[in-house]
């Protein structure tokens, strides 16, 4: 074979095998997030006989029952977001810059990986029994006191009382996040804003949350999601006495009075809806903030 | 009076001394280098002039007022940090105008200020670039405009350079000395670089330890070192125990050579033993006999190191550094070679601790 013989060949094009490594992936994306979101999609327009039908998203927008539980799981999620960042926010940053001793944030982080993931059965459970009609605390509180929270309309069986019962979950998952992140400010930049004649105010308001609002924005989507999403727990906790959209889709898809899966489906595409907006919404968020970013 | 007064200060951090007894006048417009090895206190007497650290002791006068217990945020000066701690989240623009903007400037002051600060550093067309799309030295550039921004009396360069690579350092340090003269602004100027400290300031003070070894020129620090540590710790130096033969006639002897010295040896007798040194640039091939000191040897060793060719000559049992600038037409002599070299008694020091 000559030197003519190989140039007129076309070169032999190499198999790029590096694909296989995110193939796991996406096979795990089209599996358990694209093919269930076709299936909801779908099944939104079906009726209980199968036919085609509009009712369940019409329902959507004109059962009270319905625009009341998007209500409510809306406004658990952005009181728990909100209130989780704040919280966690505080708290991350005495952990990190607050000059606590080392150990304290050891078992901070420690407590806050365990309590960032106990959540459902276990979670609504340990407050029905300390702070439930019965519970331990509330026993005790009428005993010290002679009272009885009940007359006096105390109960954690509300809307308040779950968004307490997320704040459980949603604090620590802002402290896991937020501590790496505050760590990250670097003791420079304090001392040039200082040095430039800014105080504390100053350097949290043009340096230091500039700087961190990318990450708690982020923290704050995530956190608003996770209480968007969570059923376990708010079914364990309060059974179907607060209505939420998860509740109601539980409901519709499982229940033995209110079947109606095609109804539990366009619920679904509400809820995939609304976090696909705030995801949206989100994007435009960071986009803004974190313009200085690489 | 001086334009800033550092009286007797010093710095505990614990049990930790870590800057003793710091006393230090600084005119108007001077450049003064703190030059030592990590750890000696440089940056922390920088930090309690910036109002970053309080003296444990002494007090701190700019100006004739006293600062000492002075927040930073309002004292007049402006820092420059090593790793340039420019805001992030900021433009160029927006780090250089950050000072003005605190001090509630008018929009057209701050963009004006800026502009020239912009103008200062041959950045006008970099206002609108974030730190991340600037090199280390343009954001080393945009911390100094935004440290002289607010017109401060004293400028504080904690080691500036020493994140940036050979070539911009030397470059850099140019700038930085010729907008510090052109400004006539006071600075304060921490480094561990010798040549950077040499070649920047009005006076080095060498320090070691927490304490203050020598204050001096560039010119009197490299020459007459008056400590071992200052000898040792600017330059390339040879030292080697010795012994006074004659101190009248600056007679000592290293390993049974002699040598003279023009220092002075008086308070000490013959057969005291003294640290000699030699400075390497100081020894010279034997083409003049009139020398003080001419010296026998033998070739150990020749490196060449561009500009200058160092040879290891063996002076009794001691192996000498010898520098000598590259010449290409000169002719190198070969490792084993025997010779004589010469060296003046000036060149010959006796450092007394």
């Amino acid at each position: 074979m000559n030197v003519a013989d190989n140039l007129s060949k076309p070169p032999v094009k190499k198999m790029n095998w590096d694909w296989v490594g995110v193939a796991p992936f996406f096979i795990f994306a089209i599996v358990f997030l694209f093919l269930p979101s076709l299936s909801i999609f779908y099944r939104s327009f079906q009726a209980n006989d199968g036919g085609f039908t509009f009712d369940n998203i019409i329902a959507l927008f004109t059962v009270r029952d319905i625009i009341n539980a998007y209500k409510t799981s809306l406004q658990i999620s952005l009181i728990t977001a909100v209130g989780g960042a704040v919280f966690g926010f505080l708290l991350a940053y005495a952990v990190v810059l607050g000059g606590l001793p080392r150990g304290i944030r050891t078992f901070m982080s420690t407590f806050s990986g365990v309590a960032s993931n106990f959540a459902g059965v276990p979670l609504a459970f340990a407050f029905i029994a300390t702070m439930g009609n019965a519970g331990l605390v509330t026993r005790w509180i009428e005993g010290i006191f002679n009272i009885s929270t009940r007359e006096l309309g105390f109960s954690i069986y509300n809307m308040w009382g779950l968004s307490i019962v997320y704040m459980y979950f949603q604090f620590p998952l802002m402290v896991l996040i937020m501590a790496p992140a505050l760590d990250g400010l670097r003791r420079e930049w304090r001392e040039a804003a200082e040095n430039l004649g800014g105080n504390t105010y100053h350097y949290w308001r043009y340096v230091a949350f500039p700087i961190l609002m990318p990450s708690l924005l982020g923290t704050m989507i995530l956190l608003f999601g996770n209480a968007f999403g969570a059923y376990a727990t708010a079914y364990a906790f309060s059974g179907s006495f607060i209505n939420l959209v998860t509740i109601l889709i539980g409901a519709q898809i499982q229940g033995d009075v209110l079947y109606n899966p095609g109804l539990g489906n366009a619920l679904a595409l509400g809820m995939i809806f609304i976090m696909g907006l705030s995801m949206a919404g989100y994007v435009w968020m960071q986009r803004r903030a974190a313009r200085w970013m690489r | 009076m001086a334009f800033l007064e550092i009286n007797n200060v010093s710095k505990k951090f614990g049990a930790t001394e870590a800057v003793s007894d710091f006393n230090l006048q600084i005119e108007k417009g001077e450049l003064v280098s703190f030059l030592g090895p990590s750890g000696c206190g440089k940056t922390t007497t920088l930090r309690m002039v910036a109002g970053f650290e309080m003296p444990t002791d002494g007090r701190i006068v700019m100006d004739g007022k006293d600062i000492t217990d002075m927040p930073a945020n309002q004292r007049d000066v402006g820092m420059v940090f090593q790793s340039y701690a420019l805001f992030p989240n900021m433009t160029v623009a927006g780090n250089i105008g950050f000072g003005l903007k605190i001090m509630k400037k008018s929009a057209e002051e701050t963009n004006q200020r800026t502009k020239e600060m912009l103008d200062l550093i041959n950045m006008p067309e970099y206002a609108h670039r974030y730190p991340y799309q600037l090199s280390g030295g343009q954001q080393q550039r945009v911390a100094l405009a935004r440290a002289l921004a607010l017109r401060p009396d004293v400028l504080l360069l904690d080691e500036p350079l020493s994140a940036l690579d050979a070539k911009i350092r030397v470059s850099l340090r140019a700038e930085i000395r010729d907008i510090q003269r052109k400004l006539g602004i006071t600075a304060i100027y921490v480094t561990h670089d010798q040549e950077e400290a040499l070649s920047l300031s009005d006076r080095v003070v060498v320090m070691n330890a927490g304490k203050m070894e020598q204050v001096g020129t560039p010119f009197q620090i490299y020459n007459f070192p008056e400590t071992n540590f200052v000898a040792s710790f600017v330059g390339t130096l040879n030292t080697a125990e010795a012994e006074v033969v004659d101190p009248a006639r600056g007679l000592i002897s290293m390993d049974g050579v002699q040598f003279v010295s023009a220092d002075d040896l008086n308070g000490r007798k013959k057969g005291d033993k003294v640290r000699m040194s030699v400075r390497p640039e100081r020894f010279n091939f034997a083409d003049d006999q009139k020398k003080d000191n001419l010296l026998d040897c033998t070739i150990e060793n020749i490196t060449f190191l561009g500009s200058v060719v160092r040879i290891q000559v063996k002076i009794g049992k001691t192996v000498f550094n010898m520098d000598t600038f590259n010449n290409p037409f000169l002719e190198l002599p070969k490792i084993g070679d025997n010779g004589q070299v010469t060296c003046s008694k000036e060149a010959v020091l006796v450092i007394s601790h």
